[in-house]
Formats: structure tokens, C-alpha cells, sequence
């Protein structure tokens, strides 16, 4: 996880690029002649440059830095463990947030592809208009990472909002939800439900690659259109799931934007919205605790490695590949 | 191939071509930051301009940001050892900046003359007894108030001496007699305990950067704003949760209180919320008259410990707080002048809101206390942890003997890493 970049959305899972140059490697000493190997560095030296300048070493720096003590000013002071100790042991903030942000994977992430995959379902179904309902739904995706999005988001849900006027003429007066401890979490969460649209597209793009003659012979066979749904639909696109379930889990656990913005920077109120990044944001920036907040990125780095690992573990009972079958 | 895809990395990256270092024509070159915005530049560029015409061997370069990534553009200057040669300050930087060996001590510099600022503002420029940064401009808190609603109210307008108690009775007075609050709930911000504090003899930090107080007492001011906020004196918890130090977002600049407390820097900002019923006033005293209301500087200047020319880096911060053009071309650009003979000099060419606030200044003069000195490294992350612990008192998740011990405990650790 880059420390310099917390707010970063959209990223592929790390690895991805090294096994792919990995490949690109072998494959040009196995089969392509020797003098073109030349042009091939050349063209690759760019971006091996800016892997090694520019993401392999900070890493590296941050991975050193997490054994230190550092506040930018002084030189780092080798402590070992203790940033490591201090956070399991006898930081009750670091638990909180741990456990805000996986409240937040949990509801947030099977909420929105849910939403996708329906959505995606009734877009695939209609005749007219399908591009215009396709852009409208994907239109968040691109505006919602962006901070504007989430200060409008924060307006709407406030004390006064239009959320709020609306609830308070049916008889709810909330006060606005972004200043509730109990509710504060949800609107967060709504804002990354509401931006489907990414997967909503992929859940499309996948629904168009299923036979249209397994529907024909669950009809013949006397299927309903739920049971056509079930026993079709879904295991067609069960890979087209699976990725985009890992994606936006890989996501979720990095979520920062919308809570720094909602929140008004803190996590509150009272701390019902301190995600892990922005706890780790607060510890290296307002803290100057350079250190600790280099550790707590490489613990978010192990844990999204094993959520991942335990996904594709998963896959192979619940994944169907038509290749295969 | 492979040199020239690196000389254009090293072209974009910047960097590792010859760098323009030393004298330009001769000249002594020096770089000079601070924050703000157009208007503060244009003044600032004019005084820079004037010194550059006294001393033709020197040549300034100048350079600003808004406050928040100046803070940060600055941290990596100076981690990078880049600083530059002289720089504004933020109050709370200058310890962490001086216990790192960035700062100059500015005692040895005998170009700078320190006549007319008083020693218990020079002192807010002072680490371990060194004069590491001088205070440029001076601000304090201030109560401002919506005068037309008090009166609808039937409610005293507040005057020098008052005391906490007599503002409670007056929040309650207020919330019993109009729909809105008395108050922004102060119970959310460091800045308001610390006045309360010092109205009982107490302070912040010690001058060897110690915590001053103990959890009784901080569980005694959040007990009293919370019971008051629970009684409609003042702001509910959902409301003083929004607060994130603009004008716009405080109970009171949102037309939900009729009062507030602020700094009278950031007076602009009510004004034009409030408009002209806007009224400033000053903060309650403790039980036995003690202010605990100071001076502060709004900002400081001071040179970096690495620049190769300290004379002339000298120089130009001893012209910025004496020279009396260059005071008359700053104004009140970074608030009231600290140095006495200027700032008797400007009062009288101010005019609205800049000239009430110069009053407002004058009418407490000789009365407050000196101000603490510069608070200790750790001390930023307290201000944020202040209101985020304030939360859990609002909104009943903690009571306020338990929250206080918490931020205590926190509070320590904090200052000793």
C-alpha cells in the first residue's frame, strides 16, 4: 500500500504488473531472437524506471521506516517491533478503525454488487434507451471518487440537508445523518453503493456472453425465471462475479475519500467513521508519526494479501468456468 | 538508447542538471515563504521590492501557499533540508522546527532589534530560552454575538469581567428565551479550555512542556458545557460535531446560536455571515477575575539554521517587523502589528471591521495575562483528539470523568514520543 496515495481508487492489485513483466521476460528469451531483446529494454526501461524509483523503492523506505520511530524532522530511531506491539496491544483507535472499515467491506461491498448485478439485469432486458440508462447508471463510478461528489453527498445527508428536510416532513427528525454517531458509517457506505456503476458494466459485458440456447433449454425443460436465474444466469457469471468481487473488496479496504470528506477529516463523529486509511492518514500527517503509520500500512497490505488469498481459495467451490465444464 | 531514455527521465524529474546555486550577478540570493493569499502577496511583494532597494546586494525570492500545504510543502522543505532562508511560522511549529535544528537562534543575530515588541510576545518565538522566531502579528479570542437577538432576548450584552458563571446564566437566559441556542458548545475546542484554565491559575502546558492540569479538571469543564448543551443553552452534540473551524459550519455562523467563540482573526468570516448586528466581545474571566484570555501571534518569522547567509536572511526579517514603511505597506496583512510603534502608527489609518477589531485589541491592553510559550511537539495531534473526544461526551457514550482520563493518558504518550 502506498503511503503517499491513501486516496487511491482505482488500483490494480499489486503483483498483477511484476508477474505480467515476469512473463514478458521469459517469454522474449524462450522465443524471440537474441538481438531483439535490445529494443525490448528500451521500450520497457520507462516503466521498470518508474517501478523501481517510484513504487519499489518507497515501499522498501516504508518498510524500514515501520521498524523506526520518525516525525520527518529528525533521523528515523530504530525501535524494532514496537510500532508493531503498540498497535496490537495498547491502541484501542487502531481497533476501531480495524473494525469500522471491516464493517464497512462487509455491508458496503455485497450491497453494491448486488445493486450491480440487478441493475445490470434490467439493463439487459430493455429495447429502447439502453445506452442513455447505461451512462446515467455509470456516471457516479466516474464522478464519485472525486471529492466534489463527496462534499455534495455531505450537504445532502447534513443537519438541514435535503435528505433531512425531506425525512422531517414524514415525521423523521434526524438532524442530520452525517452528525449521528449511529448513522454516520451507513451514508458513507451509501455513497460507494451508489457508485455501481464499474461493475454494473462488467456484470453487463458478462451477462452478454451467456448462451442464449441454456436459456432455451431450461424454458424446454419447463424453468421459471427465477429457477432460470439460479441454475443459468448465475453460474455463467460466476467468474464475472468473483472478480469483481475481489476488486471492489480490494477497494473497500482502502477506502478514504468519502469518509475524509463526510467526516470532515476526523472520522467522527466520535469515531464511527475512522477507516483504517484514515487513521493512518492521521497518525502520519497530524501526528507526525511516520513510523507507526508505515506499519499500519504494511498490516493493511498482509490482511488484504489473505482476504485476497482466501477469495481464490473460495473460488474453486463456487466459481464455474465454461472452459472447464 | 538506454543513456538517452535516462537523460529525459532525469529532464522530467528534474533535479540532476547543474543546479543555480550561489550568487546570481554577485547578488545574495535568498528565499523567502510564508501563506496566504493574493492580497497578502501583493503588499508583501511591495515591502520586498522596497528592502531589495536598500540593500541592492541582496536578492529575495518569495514564494507563497494557502496555510495547509505550505504546512505541509514547508515539512518536506525543511526534512529534505531545503528550507528556506526565511520563512513564516505557525505558533505551534516552532518547537518542533527548533528541537530539530532547522531554526536559527536568532539571539545571535545582532541585526535584529527586538526593542518594540514586548518580552511576553517575544517570548511565544522562544524554545529551551532561545529566540528562535519573532511574532509578526498578534490576534486573540473573542466573543462575537448577534447584538439585535440578544436584545429581542432581554439579555445583558457582555462586557470586560464577566465571569464563566455569569455567561451560563446568560447561555440559559437565552435558550429559554429564543428558539436557537445561547451558543456554539465551546466544550469541542482546546482553545476555549485553555482560557477557562487559565482563568484558574492553570495552563496547558508548562514551560518545559508539560501537561499543567489533570483529568478533574478537564472533566469539570466538559460536565459543565455538556449539562449545558443538554439544557439547550447550547449547541446539541449532532450540531457541534459539524464544527471544522470555518465560519460557515459553527452553530452560530449557521444561525442556530446566537453566539460564539472564535479568534479575532477569523472575524471576517461572521461578519459576513452575521452582518451588522455582529458584535465582539471578550471571553469570560475566572472565578476571581483571573483573564485567561491572551495576546497570541498569529503568526511568526524566522530563518532557516541551514542558510548560508544568515546576516542578510537577518536583515530582511529585522526590515519586515521595524522598518516603519514596510509597516505601513503590510497593514494589518497578517494581523495587527506586533511591534508597539507601528501599530500606533496604522490604527488610526484603519477603517470597519479592521478598526473594530483594532479597538477591540486596545481595550484589552494591560489587562490579560502574557501568553503561554510555544506549545510542545505532539501538541497538534491534541487539538484534533480534543474534539473527537469531545464527541463521545455529547453524544453520551462516555461520561466526562472517563473521556477526560482517556485524553489525559493519550495526551502523555503523545508528548513523549
Amino acid at each position: 500500500m502506498n503511503v503517499e496515495a491513501p486516496d487511491q481508487q482505482v488500483s490494480p492489485p499489486r503483483g498483477r504488473p511484476d508477474s505480467e513483466s515476469a512473463a514478458a521476460d521469459s517469454a522474449t528469451r524462450r522465443n524471440r531472437p537474441r538481438r531483439r531483446e535490445g529494443a525490448a529494454w528500451v521500450f520497457l526501461s520507462p516503466w521498470l524506471l518508474g517501478a523501481a524509483v517510484l513504487t519499489l523503492t518507497p515501499m522498501l523506505v516504508s518498510l524500514y521506516l515501520s521498524f523506526t520511530q520518525y516525525d520527518l524532522f529528525t533521523a528515523p530511531e530504530w525501535v524494532g517491533l514496537d510500532n508493531y506491539v503498540h498497535m496490537f496491544t495498547s491502541d484501542p483507535r487502531y481497533w476501531r478503525s480495524a473494525m469500522n472499515t471491516l464493517i464497512y467491506v462487509l455491508v458496503a461491498v455485497p450491497l453494491q454488487l448486488a445493486v450491480a448485478l440487478a441493475v445490470a439485469l434490467a439493463l439487459n432486458s430493455i429495447g429502447r434507451g439502453k445506452g442513455f440508462y447505461r451512462s446515467a447508471f455509470y456516471a457516479p463510478s466516474l464522478l464519485g471518487a472525486s471529492m466534489s461528489i463527496a462534499l455534495v453527498w455531505r450537504a445532502l445527508f447534513n443537519d438541514g440537508g435535503t435528505v433531512d428536510d425531506l425525512l422531517s416532513t414524514f415525521g423523521f427528525d434526524m438532524g442530520g445523518w452525517v452528525n449521528q454517531p449511529g448513522w454516520a458509517l451507513l451514508v458513507v457506505a451509501l455513497l460507494t453503493i451508489w457508485q455501481f456503476g464499474a461493475p454494473m458494466v462488467i456484470f453487463l459485458a458478462g451477462l452478454q456472453q451467456v448462451p442464449h440456447e441454456l436459456y432455451e433449454a431450461a424454458e424446454v425443460d419447463g424453468a421459471g425465471r427465477m429457477r432460470r436465474f439460479l441454475s443459468v444466469t448465475l453460474p455463467m457469471l460466476s467468474p464475472v462475479l468473483f472478480f469483481n468481487l475481489v476488486l471492489q473488496t480490494i477497494q473497500a479496504f482502502q477506502v478514504f475519500t468519502p469518509a475524509f470528506t463526510v467526516s470532515g477529516g476526523r472520522g467522527g463523529p466520535a469515531d464511527s467513521t475512522l477507516f483504517y486509511t484514515l487513521y493512518l492518514y492521521d497518525r502520519g500527517f497530524t501526528a507526525s508519526h511516520m513510523g507507526y503509520a508505515s506499519a499500519m500500512a504494511w498490516v493493511l497490505l498482509v490482511v488484504i494479501g489473505i482476504v485476497t488469498a482466501l477469495l481464490f481459495r473460495s473460488a474453486r467451490s463456487w466459481v464455474f468456468y465454461n472452459d472447464k465444464g | 538508447m538506454l543513456t538517452t531514455a535516462v537523460l529525459l527521465l532525469c529532464g522530467l524529474l528534474a533535479g540532476c542538471g547543474t543546479s543555480a546555486d550561489g550568487a546570481a550577478g554577485g547578488k545574495i540570493e535568498l528565499q523567502f515563504s510564508w501563506w496566504g493569499n493574493a492580497d497578502r502577496a501583493e503588499v508583501t511583494n511591495e515591502a520586498v521590492e522596497l528592502f531589495e532597494q536598500r540593500n541592492p546586494d541582496i536578492e529575495v525570492q518569495t514564494s507563497f501557499s494557502s496555510y495547509n500545504s505550505y504546512i505541509q510543502k514547508l515539512a518536506t522543505q525543511a526534512a529534505g533540508g531545503n528550507a528556506p532562508d526565511v520563512m513564516q511560522l505557525d505558533y505551534r511549529q516552532i518547537s518542533q522546527y527548533a528541537s530539530a535544528g532547522l531554526l536559527l537562534d536568532l539571539d545571535e543575530q545582532s541585526a535584529i532589534n527586538t526593542e518594540n515588541v514586548t518580552s511576553a510576545m517575544l517570548r511565544t518565538g522562544q524554545s529551551s530560552g532561545e529566540q528562535y522566531a519573532i511574532p509578526m502579528g498578534r490576534t486573540s479570542q473573542v466573543m462575537v454575538y448577534d447584538s439585535a437577538r440578544w436584545q429581542r432576548a432581554g439579555v445583558a450584552e457582555p462586557e470586560y469581567g464577566w465571569t464563566w458563571q455569569d455567561w451560563s446564566r446568560a447561555m440559559r437566559e437565552l435558550g429559554e428565551a429564543t428558539d436557537r441556542t445561547g451558543a456554539t458548545d465551546p466544550g469541542w475546542s482546546e482553545d476555549w479550555f485553555e482560557v477557562w484554565l487559565r482563568g484558574r491559575d492553570k495552563s496547558l502546558y508548562t514551560d518545559s512542556g508539560k501537561l499543567n492540569y489533570d483529568a478533574a479538571d478537564l472533566a469539570q469543564f466538559w460536565r459543565t458545557t455538556n449539562e449545558l448543551s443538554q439544557q439547550g443553552a447550547v449547541s446539541p452534540a449532532r450540531q457541534t460535531t459539524q464544527i471544522d473551524g470555518s465560519a460557515a459550519n459553527m452553530p452560530f455562523g449557521r444561525g442556530n446560536a446566537l453566539s460564539g467563540f472564535t479568534w479575532d482573526s477569523a472575524v471576517g468570516g461572521f461578519q459576513a455571515l452575521i452582518g451588522d448586528s455582529l458584535r465582539l466581545a471578550p471571553l469570560p474571566v475566572g472565578p476571581d477575575g483571573t483573564p485567561g484570555q491572551y495576546f497570541k501571534p498569529s503568526m511568526l518569522i524566522g530563518a532557516s539554521a541551514n542558510s548560508p547567509h544568515p546576516e542578510a536572511a537577518s536583515k530582511l526579517v529585522d526590515f519586515l517587523i521595524n522598518d516603519p514603511r514596510a509597516g505601513e505597506i503590510l497593514g494589518v496583512s497578517r494581523g495587527l502589528p506586533v511591534n508597539r510603534t507601528i501599530r500606533e502608527d496604522i490604527t488610526p489609518t484603519l477603517s470597519g471591521l479592521d478598526k473594530r477589531i483594532a479597538e477591540f485589541q486596545e481595550s484589552l491592553d494591560g489587562e490579560l495575562l502574557a501568553p503561554p510559550s510555544a506549545p510542545p511537539q505532539g501538541d497538534l495531534a491534541l487539538q484534533t483528539a480534543f474534539q473527537r473526544d469531545y464527541d463521545h461526551v455529547g453524544f453520551e457514550l462516555q461520561s466526562p470523568r472517563r473521556t477526560a482520563e482517556q485524553f489525559l493518558t493519550n495526551a502523555r504518550s503523545e508528548l513523549q514520543r
